[in-house]
């Protein structure tokens, strides 16, 4: 609890990943995904893009590589992946099943 | 001597020495330690806090590299909230208090909940909830949680079907007290596993089970039970495990899982049985003490929370809220004692996740 | 446990003071901390209860435990939170005070008709939520208006009270656990 400002915004600038600015939601999947600790999913996360640690916080590095790669960026950009088009591509690079993907592939007779 | 502006554990301001910080950082973590019986901070770890406290910045943060995940409960309440629950009132849709997590305030992943935030108002409304999840599951990237309270309060008189343990007790009816917690763990865990599998079902990434134990050893015995049968069932479901308290408030005692009695347990006892259940993520919560420093409370939450991240096997994102994890008692939080609770969270106790 | 002090010509104020009490101090630390369960805290204060009736019956006149004081306790209307006001009234019932606990969602009038109706010298109230903490300022108007401010103390407590708020809307005393509670309310009736 505790209002925005206050609150996740603070705890965001003070030591949170960015979300989709960076690479946040990408190590936030992989802890879901197959509980790892924090430095093991940031590891494994760097890998799959070919980064390093750090730069999964960087904003220049994620913003070029998310609009590459079509993850799905934070502003509005036509074209560019949103919601669950992007978590389909984020599944694929990932190598994991994300619910919500699997059953929209399941709506498409593809599971 | 300089003396140096910092916070009471209600939030307000405060002038203390270096010496002064230096007692309480000891003070703090030596409270920890001996009620969890878990280490005290190091010298080098008190030298950290005394940097952070001693910092002028009215912000301060981690070294870059060392950012974690951010995960957050509660729902879309902050925004949409006008009940005096922390919420700032402006009206909107959940969908949309969703994306404004998402893009706004890029967050890493998200919640949605009920209004009540418990878990039991979900059940006759589930339809709507299944749809609601839909709608944000199609049109958001980051993981979405659904979350809300075991809350086994809901259970008892007058709210539910089960004698008031509360009432119980003090007239001397044992026996029926801890029948009526027992009854309540049977129907939690039921109507838990009910709703989670509905969510499971529509594609829901994860449950947050948020304040757990607020209602006593039954609340955390219901969400171990609903935890072991979710993950049986819908191993896919991403489940996340919060606290309501630095120990689990014994209001019945007996209640056991994996042959350990529940009652009494702190932060790095509970995330063993956490794991044991299948939880993926799991979330400690320290107290704040508003008569105490924000040196004494921030020290000592971070001594027991260091334990369970070492304690840990599974990702620990500790609790960061108002009035948790070190954070001041104020419903509008100083960003300066956030910020600082942030960083000895994540560069002292080493969490996973906030 | 008592009746065999009594047997052996112990003194029953020793046994009570040096022996009973400190054990119940015990308890009442052991549950603060989490080692103790309020079930048995519960059986504690039963047993403790039971002892000083025995003991009591044992003493002269001029030397009968006197009773703490009498406290109406109750969480404000509007909050069913009352785990916590549920343990502080075991504690204070422990420690000599006769507890009239009103329960949960209660009506600030009915704190008032208690305090009055039962002679009362402390009036406590708990507050979870910051919609319903606001009550214990009006319960302080209250108690004012119907001229009892004078002869009670108040108390308040609950998860988003402090004691900035205590002083501000004019309580006599704020505590952060029910241990803690207990002490608070020995003070301000013992003066």
């Amino acid at each position: 609890m505790g209002d925005p400002y206050g609150m996740p915004i603070a705890h965001g600038v003070a030591a949170g990943m960015g979300g989709i600015r960076t690479a946040g939601d990408l190590v936030a999947r992989m802890q879901l995904a197959q509980k790892m600790r924090i430095s093991e999913a940031k590891a494994f996360v760097a890998d799959k893009l070919n980064i390093g640690v750090k730069e999964l916080s960087d904003v220049t590095v994620m913003r070029e590589i998310r609009e590459d790669l079509d993850l799905g960026v934070i502003t509005s950009v036509p074209g560019c992946a949103k919601g669950i088009e992007a978590k389909a591509r984020i599944a694929d690079l990932l190598g994991i099943r994300i619910n919500s993907v699997e059953r929209l592939k399941a709506k498409m007779g593809r599971a | 001597m300089t003396s140096y502006p910092t916070r009471m554990g209600d939030g307000h301001l405060v002038e203390m020495t270096t010496d002064e910080l230096r007692r309480d950082f000891v003070a703090g973590a030596e409270d920890a330690a001996d009620r969890a019986g878990v280490p005290a901070l190091t010298q080098g770890e008190y030298e950290r806090l005394l940097d952070l406290f001693t910092n002028p910045a009215r912000v301060v943060g981690v070294e870059s590299g060392n950012e974690v995940v951010l995960t957050h409960d509660i729902g879309t309440l902050r925004l949409d909230g006008d009940q005096g629950n922390s919420g700032v009132g402006i009206p909107m849709g959940r969908l949309q208090g969703v994306q404004v997590h998402e893009r706004a305030f890029a967050c890493d992943t998200m919640e949605l909940g009920h209004v009540d935030y418990s878990w039991k108002p979900v059940k006759p409304i589930i339809a709507q909830e299944q749809q609601a999840l839909e709608m944000v599951l199609l049109s958001t990237i980051i993981p979405i949680f659904y979350g809300a309270m075991p809350n086994l309060g809901l259970y008892y008189a007058p709210d539910g079907p089960f004698g008031n343990p509360s009432d119980l007790l003090p007239a001397g009816k044992i026996k029926e007290a801890l029948e009526a917690q027992e009854h309540a763990v049977e129907h939690a865990t039921r109507d838990m596993v009910y709703i989670c599998s509905k969510l499971a079902e529509v594609g829901g990434d994860a449950v947050n089970f948020d304040t757990t134990g607020a209602a006593g050893d039954a609340d955390f015995m219901a969400t171990l039970n609903a935890i072991e049968q979710l993950k049986a069932s819908h191993p896919e479901l991403g489940i996340q495990v919060g606290m309501a308290g630095e120990f689990v408030l014994g209001i019945h005692g007996g209640f056991r899982y994996d042959g350990v009695r529940l009652a009494g347990l702190y932060p790095h006892q509970q995330v063993k049985l956490v794991e044991k259940a299948g939880a993926d993520i799991f979330g400690p919560v320290v107290n704040t003490n508003t008569s105490k420093s924000m040196a004494w409370n921030l020290s000592r939450a971070v001594t027991f929370v260091k334990a369970c991240v070492e304690a840990a096997e599974i990702p620990i994102h500790v609790n960061m809220g108002m009035g948790v994890g070190g954070s001041p008692v104020f419903e509008t939080p100083p960003i300066d004692s956030v910020s600082r609770a942030s960083v000895a969270m994540v560069e002292i106790a080493r969490v996973d996740g906030l | 446990m008592a009746r065999q002090a009594v047997a052996l010509g112990l003194d029953p104020l020793r046994v009570i003071n040096e022996g009973f009490t400190p054990g119940m101090r015990q308890v009442g630390d052991l549950f603060e901390r989490g080692t103790m369960f309020l079930p048995e805290v519960i059986i504690a204060s039963e047993a403790m209860v039971a002892a000083v009736a025995i003991l009591e019956e044992n003493l002269p006149a001029e030397q009968k435990e006197k009773q703490a004081g009498i406290a109406v306790l109750g969480t404000i209307e509007g909050d069913v939170h009352d785990i916590g006001k549920g343990i502080v009234a075991t504690l204070m019932r422990v420690y000599g005070f006769k507890v009239h606990d009103l329960g949960r969602d209660v009506p600030l009038q009915r704190f008032v008709d208690e305090a009055k109706s039962s002679g009362a010298q402390l009036v406590g109230s708990s507050a979870l939520m910051t919609t319903t903490m606001v009550g214990q300022k009006q319960l302080e108007k209250l108690l004012k208006e119907a001229g009892l401010r004078e002869q009670v103390k108040t108390m308040v407590g609950g998860a988003v009270v402090t004691q900035y708020w205590a002083d501000k809307i004019g309580a006599d005393a704020y505590a952060e656990n029910a241990q803690e509670a207990v002490a608070k309310a020995l003070e301000l009736v013992e003066g």
